[in-house]
């Protein structure tokens, strides 16, 4: 036990503003003091005056003194986070939950699936695992978005591209008029056709909207991945982040802090899990 | 040990005016309103105040009292130390789900806790029992056995006392000091036994239509049609929730201002539509049977799992106070009975 207040708060300065998409933007924070975490992990970010939510960072775990969370508007609070400007005083509580066990995945192929603003957490995933790039066998990313204008971090893309051992495909499920697109118009999880990783032993992270969730879980079961090998950010409303206010449990299980990393296998008997 | 029981209010009351003992506020449960009535509510007590301790359970919850409908836990609200007399067993067994799943080894709600702290609770045996009373059937009883501070049993026109706790005899040291205490000689004893029995057989008078195998997994199985017809009475008002000694959801509002960042805490409930609801629309239980569904999975099975006990201490209270007349005894014992047959 702890006599710290579990609902403590660092403040942080937006210092960066990265427009991603329409809808989503990037945050770019310098906190008062680092909040050290671990990929996979969340935070709670208070925009003050307006609310709070839970988001989780994009940006790499071996950085503490800065954090980028990438948010689509979506809601109240939302909202205010695109009115924001560089220069204001936001609060930061956590970090909470679980974690992708990435000290376990040495010298694996690692598959990383994320749709839409789910690219947000698994960027996390994606960079943390870049900074030791050595010590995995391989990286491949499967990103998918509805429009070629919806797909974020269009201005990493080559750099990422160009690291040996990296992989990344991405995919829109349409491509409107106006819009230009020379990469693969299908579903994301059709991309799993696109790649050849043997799936015993191997990791697959899968992040983004209900429907891709489940969708995406079912294919990598078909495609051969192992029910304890495919991890699931499973984003519920996660309102205190500390297992007290209840509104994200699963079955049995807490979202914030059972989750929200989770293996298929330990979820797979609770009830509407894609829900 | 025993008191005389007019000597022990006149305690309470020196307790509340003078702070004797450091306590700053003694609440006891007194007649909610008409003479008639054998309902009782917790109020802060009063040089008039004549407390009835040994019926059955307030109306509202002991919960109430420990974890407010709106507290600011960042900053932390200030507590006081506090004295709350005549809790019943079913509350004091709640008060041990709230403090597995409010105090425990990886967060703490600050301002539970520090209630928790301040405040002595002082028992009382039930020698009447509520039509929706039903502790029998989850194998609780009119009575605590365990984590009380002490325990109030009424014989004639005194009260025998139990300790049950370092609070406790800390208490009973203060009483001595202000009252008179003689030795039980053991025939009280005898009476408080032959009382707790004649009430339990009460209890068990009022619930012999209901049965309980004590396994509840079977709820879980049971056809979801049977819950669609029994949701059909529910108004959706959550009633049941907020006055539910183990309930405890709470939405967390954000009172932040320029200056500081405030937490502040407020009562939700799992039946109401919006309860679970993500960013982006999507939410898990729209429909209502399954949110009445889920009031009862939580209870017997998700408690079960979390905390190594089922979340219903038979008060009986979402009985008295639902809209729709719905028994929740019957509900349990229904969909107990009728699992689908298949997994």
């Amino acid at each position: 036990m702890t006599d710290k207040n579990s609902y403590e708060v660092t403040a942080a300065e937006i210092y960066e503003i990265i427009e991603e998409s329409p809808t989503i933007r990037t945050l770019r924070l310098k906190p008062e003091k680092p909040i050290p975490f671990k990929t996979g992990q969340f935070v709670e970010l208070t925009i003050p005056n307006i609310g709070e939510g839970p988001f989780t960072p994009s940006s790499s775990h071996n950085i503490a003194d800065t954090m980028d969370i990438t948010i689509m508007k979506t809601g109240f609070v939302t909202e205010h986070v695109h009115k924001a400007k560089v220069g204001d005083r936001v609060g930061i509580r956590g970090p909470m939950g679980t974690h992708y066990p990435i000290d376990e995945w040495k010298g694996k192929d690692v598959l990383i699936m994320g749709g839409g603003v789910g690219m947000a957490p698994t960027r996390s995933l994606f960079l943390s695992l870049l900074d030791n790039i050595n010590d995995y066998k391989s990286i491949t990313f499967l990103a998918g978005a509805r429009t070629p204008a919806d797909m974020i971090y269009k201005q990493h893309i080559d750099g990422w591209r160009k690291i040996d051992k990296v992989n990344f495909l991405r995919s829109v499920d349409r491509v409107p008029e106006g819009e230009v697109w020379d990469e693969e118009v299908c579903l994301i999880t059709k991309l799993l056709d696109k790649i050849s990783i043997d799936p015993k032993g191997n990791p697959v992270v899968v992040c983004g909207p209900p429907v891709m969730m489940k969708f995406g879980t079912m294919d990598l079961l078909n495609y051969g991945y192992e029910e304890n090998n495919i991890y699931l950010s499973m984003e519920k409303k996660m309102y205190c982040g500390i297992g007290h206010c209840r509104h994200c449990v699963i079955g049995k299980y807490y979202a914030c802090k059972d989750g929200p990393v989770f293996t298929y296998d330990t979820i797979k008997n609770e009830e509407n899990i894609w829900e | 040990m025993i008191v005389k029981a007019q000597d022990f209010t006149a305690f309470l009351i020196k307790c509340q005016q003078e702070s004797i003992g450091g306590f700053e506020q003694v609440i006891v449960p007194r007649k909610s309103g008409k003479p008639e009535e054998k309902q009782t509510v917790f109020e802060e007590i009063k040089p008039d105040t004549q407390p009835v301790f040994h019926s059955f359970r307030t109306i509202d919850p002991l919960r109430t009292l420990f974890y407010f409908s709106r507290e600011t836990l960042l900053p932390a609200d200030k507590t006081r130390k506090r004295l709350i007399v005549g809790a019943k067993a079913c509350d004091i067994a709640a008060m041990q789900i709230l403090d597995r799943a409010l105090i425990n080894d990886d967060f703490i709600d600050p301002v539970y806790k520090a209630w928790r702290d301040k405040t002595t609770i002082i028992s009382a045996d039930c020698l009447d029992v509520g039509e929706s009373c039903h502790c029998t059937l989850v194998d609780g009883k009119p009575y605590v056995t365990q984590n009380y501070d002490m325990n109030l049993s009424k014989v004639g026109d005194s009260f025998l006392i139990n300790v049950g706790s370092k609070k406790g005899e800390e208490l009973v040291k203060l009483l001595q000091e202000h009252s008179t205490l003689v030795q039980a000689k053991g025939d009280e004893k005898d009476r408080v036994k032959k009382d707790r029995k004649d009430v339990e057989a009460k209890l068990n008078k009022i619930n012999a239509n209901f049965k309980r195998s004590g396994d509840y997994a079977n709820l879980r199985k049971s056809d979801i049609e049977g819950w669609i017809d029994d949701q059909k009475k529910c108004v959706g008002c959550g009633g049941c929730t907020n006055i539910c000694p183990t309930c405890y959801c709470i939405i967390i509002n954000d009172d932040s201002n320029d200056k500081e960042f405030i937490k502040v805490r407020t009562t939700d409930s799992c039946q109401l539509h919006g309860y679970a609801r993500v960013a982006g629309g999507d939410s898990p239980r729209q429909k209502m049977y399954q949110r009445f569904r889920n009031r009862y999975l939580c209870k017997f099975d998700y408690m079960k799992s979390n905390f190594d006990t089922i979340g219903c201490t038979g008060c009986g209270r979402c009985i008295d106070v639902c809209a729709g007349e719905i028994d929740f005894r019957e509900v349990v014992q229904k969909h107990l009975q009728t699992p689908k047959g298949q997994e």
